[in-house]
């Protein structure tokens, strides 16, 4: 201060002045004269103080900036980075000349404690002050104040011997820790004048809470004294947390041992607390250890490698946590002073609580991870997805939640690659099959083989169990049908080309995430595939056309064709089935299809077409085994399948059955039609009423024939026809649904068409046992009584037939015998005594009463039929009521009223008939 | 001039105020636990030429004063 002139001196001294009114708050409880005595005071020691000659403290400023420079190394190099930054910019300012000074200011004032935390040590000295101040207010009393006291209490520096007779100060017991240990002697229950022990000063500070800091100052104080009363423990504390990373790292220590089976030894020194604190930190030891253990067993699949591999990054970062910890325990056990109490571990910064609440995050996690990977162990594929998936969505704790979601992106790539394989290849790339489409195994394709392996249906199968929740069953059925279709087009169509050209150009990375845009990529993907599997279909097999060729040739739908082959076949086929030969068979077919409009017909579609025999049995006839085929081969078979072959011949059968006895009543009918001009003319009245009964039964029978063949024909077939092209037309109609459709036209057919219709509607409901027999006796009872119906007009024809013959024979009798005798009178019995007549006679009428029983029987139940078409084929057949239906009984169940009530529906219809 | 003058006053005051900045920065670091206005004046003390292991001194002293002003004010509240 010698250089400074008067001018500097005043300046220094406002500056003094800012300076206490700056820190030194003032205290409410004291008077305005008070606060200004004080700060007079202060302001005289401060300026003593700094007038007091000093040793020029540094002369270079770069001393005062590397001794900060050295302090801030040690501590944190990070710091002294910043601080060189610093000091350059400093240097750099053209304004102040003492910057060495200031630094050097700062550098004295480096870790100073906390002026808002309270010090220990000012309120050991504040407790000295109030105890003179108290004294001296005795001694005030007493009249007795001398200066030099005063002097000593007010003094700057506390007073070296003031210690000797302060027993009791708060301070000498921080700084005698071994003394304090001892309840007996604590010099704190030794002054029972103030409150100074700190319960006592407690329940002061509680009464005074509206003060922000008192209750920090209570805890610092409590830890102090905490620290203090601390026991030694044996191991010591750093020794457990330089152990303590290992531990966390799962590797055994000399301190913390494992055990067998994932535990962990503790030492059995160590005081409750610390055991609490170590079984904390023992978890997430004992879970990474479980779960390094669990990285290393081998995996099931592709996604069991992709949870192990998430479940080893998981781990990484928690090693990474760990080495932090561990540089943190380091650095923390160098800087220790093993003097201070408690080897000073407080003061270091780390301590097993710290190392507690360090870990706990990642605990969390490796709990989780222990959860799922003890979890996946019995599941595999798509469910380890649904596993972690359900985490993710359906837990509560939004932080499993986020973590479960994080997992997912690593682990489902498996699954998407299968997936983006399978979508945009068609083939699956699964070699543990964990994806919700699986290869049917080689023995149900082995059984299915014994037919024709239908590739569409067989080859691949869902399997629900393995569908992952991220997918919705609808999408995962949308994706099944792509893969299905691209495997197929490429398999079955042979149209790899286009395949991979589809899947090069629209192929794309998927992954988990982004759900909306994966969606819409499948339903491009499903469009584009399932529009070229149809395009092939109808344009590369012509599948359409095969269908409308089935139903003009198998079905009959080809009238000029199927009428010249009947008649070209007809000779033929009424020999035994034996003596049919295929090279006639064949023959007479190319005969019908050159006779016919079928000639116009595509090559393609003529060529597949084929009659044959059907198995042989003893006493068949050609036309019972006589059939035409239709053969179908590789990729259209997916929609006309084997099944939907048995059914086109089923019908087939049937239909030429009607067909062929059409055939053979209309030929009798011509016969019996051109004979009664000629040769059938006969004056006997017996054999004229014959002919007469004859006739009409015949005429019947073709009506009933006429009847069903129409129905059959447009009622059940076109109808079902256009019902089917319609469905096949439909803009969006897949493969799946166009074999749905075929099924459904075929199924229309035969049940429509008597093959295969219930009888009755409720069979099942009367009993249980008795009724599932007569269910299934049911279930082909039409085609039984049509079969009985059209064997009876068989054999009525034949009849008829054999009536023809005698009434010819007959006839060449009479005209010889006209020769020989001009008139002579008829005998009471045609034909003579020994004629065939009356066998005959009988034999018709026989017959002909009972295809009207069994007529009656037939339109008995069609009338009771559920299905619309099959009553109105019961209203054609029978349109002015000249038969009367038979209710056939329920088994068991008497039903005249039913009856009654059937007979006055038909008056309604009839009366609604005349209307 | 004037305007200059001013000019030349605002940059010093730029100066002054970037050096106080500066050097709050570095007494963060070093846990000084000064605040702005202590340290413009511990500032100008220095540049006055008081000794700075002096002034170090008096702002520990000055601190410790200022705690017990505090106990007195707690106790004085307490004893009310």
């Amino acid at each position: 201060m010698s250089r400074a002139g008067p001018d500097r001196s005043k300046r220094v001294d406002t500056s003094i002045n800012r300076l206490i009114s700056q820190i030194i708050p003032d205290n409410p409880h004291n008077t305005e004269d008070e606060n200004q005595q004080r700060h007079d005071l202060l302001f005289q020691q401060v300026k003593e103080q700094l007038e007091r000659p000093h040793p020029p403290p540094l002369a270079d400023q770069n001393h005062a900036s590397e001794l900060i420079r050295r302090r801030l190394v040690q501590s944190d190099p990070n710091l002294a980075l910043r601080f060189s930054n610093l000091y350059s910019r400093l240097l750099a300012l053209p304004i102040l000349d003492q910057k060495w000074a200031m630094l050097y200011l700062l550098h004295q004032l480096t870790d100073s404690p906390d002026p808002t935390l309270p010090d220990p040590l000012a309120f050991s000295e504040f407790q000295q002050e109030e105890t003179r101040r108290q004294r001296r207010r005795d001694r005030e009393e007493y009249g007795s104040l001398s200066p030099s006291d005063r002097d000593s209490e007010d003094g700057l520096a506390p007073d070296p011997m003031a210690g000797a007779y302060r027993p009791t100060d708060l301070r000498d017991v921080l700084k005698n820790p071994k003394e304090s240990k001892s309840p007996d002697e604590d010099p704190l229950y030794g002054s029972s004048k103030r409150p100074v022990s700190p319960s006592e000063w407690k329940r002061n500070r509680v009464q005074v809470d509206e003060y922000p800091d008192p209750p920090r100052r209570d805890v610092a104080i409590k830890s102090k004294l905490l620290a203090d009363n601390y026991s030694s423990i044996e191991p010591p504390e750093p020794t457990i947390l330089r152990d303590l990373p290992y531990t966390l790292q799962g590797i055994s220590s000399a301190t913390l041992p494992f055990g067998p089976d994932y535990s962990l030894k503790l030492p059995s020194s160590l005081p409750p607390p610390l055991i609490g604190l170590l079984h904390t930190l023992a978890e997430p030891s004992l879970l990474c250890k479980a779960l390094q253990d669990f990285v290393k067993t081998p995996a099931k699949g592709l996604l069991d490698q992709s949870l192990r591999a998430a479940i080893n990054d998981e781990l990484r970062s928690y090693l990474t946590l760990v080495a932090t910890l561990e540089g943190q325990i380091r650095r923390a056990l160098s800087s220790i002073d093993e003097m201070a109490p408690r080897s000073g571990i407080g003061k270091a910064g780390v301590t097993l609580k710290r190392c507690v609440v360090w870990t706990r995050e990642a605990t969390m996690g490796l709990r989780l991870l222990s959860l799922i990977a003890e979890e996946s162990k019995t599941k595999k594929g798509g469910q380890i997805i649904s596993l972690i998936h359900s985490f993710s969505t359906s837990h509560g704790d939004p932080i499993v939640g986020a973590f479960a979601e994080r997992l997912l992106t690593p682990i489902t790539r498996p699954f998407y690659d299968i997936l983006r394989h399978w979508i945009y290849d068609g083939e699956l790339s699964d070699p543990y099959s964990e994806f919700f489409i699986q290869l049917k195994s080689t023995e149900a394709m082995a059984k299915t083989k014994t037919g024709s392996t239908n590739v569409w249906d067989e080859k691949y199968e869902m399997s629900h169990t393995m569908i992952p929740s991220i997918v919705t069953l609808e999408f995962a059925n949308k994706v099944h049908l792509i893969g299905k279709s691209l495997n197929f087009i490429r398999h079955s169509c042979g149209d790899a080309q286009w395949v991979e050209s589809y899947s090069k150009a629209s192929s794309k990375e998927l992954r988990y995430g982004d759900t909306a845009t994966l969606e819409s990529w499948i339903d491009d993907a499903y469009k584009i595939t399932m529009r070229r599997l149809v395009h092939l279909m109808t344009h590369k097999f012509h599948l359409f056309e095969h269908l409308q060729a089935l139903k003009s040739y198998i079905l009959l739908g080809q009238g000029d064709f199927i009428a010249l082959l009947m008649e070209s076949l007809a000779a033929n086929l009424d020999r035994p089935a034996g003596a049919q030969y295929r090279h006639t068979l064949t023959a007479q077919l190319e005969h019908a299809i050159r006779g016919s409009n079928a000639q116009y017909d595509s090559p393609e579609v003529l060529r597949r077409l084929d009659a044959r025999m059907l198995q042989l049995s003893h006493g068949d006839i050609g036309w019972d085994c006589f059939t035409l085929e239709y053969k179908i081969d590789a990729p259209v078979d997916v929609v006309v399948s084997d099944w939907g072959n048995r059914q086109y011949l089923k019908v087939f059968n049937f239909l030429w059955r009607i067909k062929r006895v059409e055939f053979a009543l209309s030929s009798s009918w011509r016969k019996v039609t051109t004979g009664s001009r000629g040769v059938l003319q006969t004056d006997h009245a017996m054999v004229q009423e014959t002919w007469k009964t004859t006739r009409g039964f015949l005429a019947e029978m073709v009506h009933f024939v006429g009847q069903l063949q129409y129905y059959i024909l447009f009622e059940v077939i076109e109808s079902s026809w256009t019902e089917l092209q319609a469905r096949l037309k439909r803009e969006d109609a897949t493969l799946d649904d166009i074999i749905k459709a075929h099924k459904n036209y075929l199924n229309s057919i035969t049940h429509k068409g008597l093959l295969g219709a219930r009888r009755r509607r409720f069979v099942a409901s009367s009993s249980n046992s008795s009724a599932t027999a007569a269910n299934e006796e049911d279930d082909n009872s039409y085609m039984i009584q049509l079969g009985e119906l059209l064997r009876t007009m068989l054999s009525y024809r034949d009849c008829v037939d054999g009536l023809y013959s005698w009434s010819v024979s007959d006839f060449t009798r009479r005209q010889e015998a006209d020769l020989r005798r001009e008139d002579m009178d008829y005998d009471e019995s045609p034909g003579g005594p020994h004629s065939e007549f009356p066998a005959l006679q009988e034999r018709l009428q026989h017959l002909g009463d009972r295809f009207r029983t069994r007529l009656q029987i037939l339109l008995g139940d069609l009338a009771y039929q559920p299905d619309v078409d099959l009553r109105f084929l019961g209203v054609s057949m029978n349109f002015n009521d000249v038969y009367q239906p038979i209710r056939r009984k329920a088994k068991g169940t008497p039903a005249p009223t039913t009856t009654g009530g059937t007979d006055k529906e038909k008056g309604k219809e009839r009366e609604r008939e005349r209307e | 001039m004037p305007p200059q003058g001013s000019r030349e006053e605002n940059e010093k005051q730029d100066a002054a105020r970037q050096a106080v900045d500066i050097l709050h920065d570095i007494s963060t670091i070093l846990n000084c636990h000064l605040d702005r206005r202590t340290l413009s004046v511990c500032i100008s003390m220095v540049e006055n030429g008081v000794n700075p292991e002096a002034l170090a001194n008096v702002v520990q002293y000055l601190r410790k004063e200022a705690q017990k002003v505090n106990f007195a004010k707690q106790a004085a509240a307490a004893n009310q």
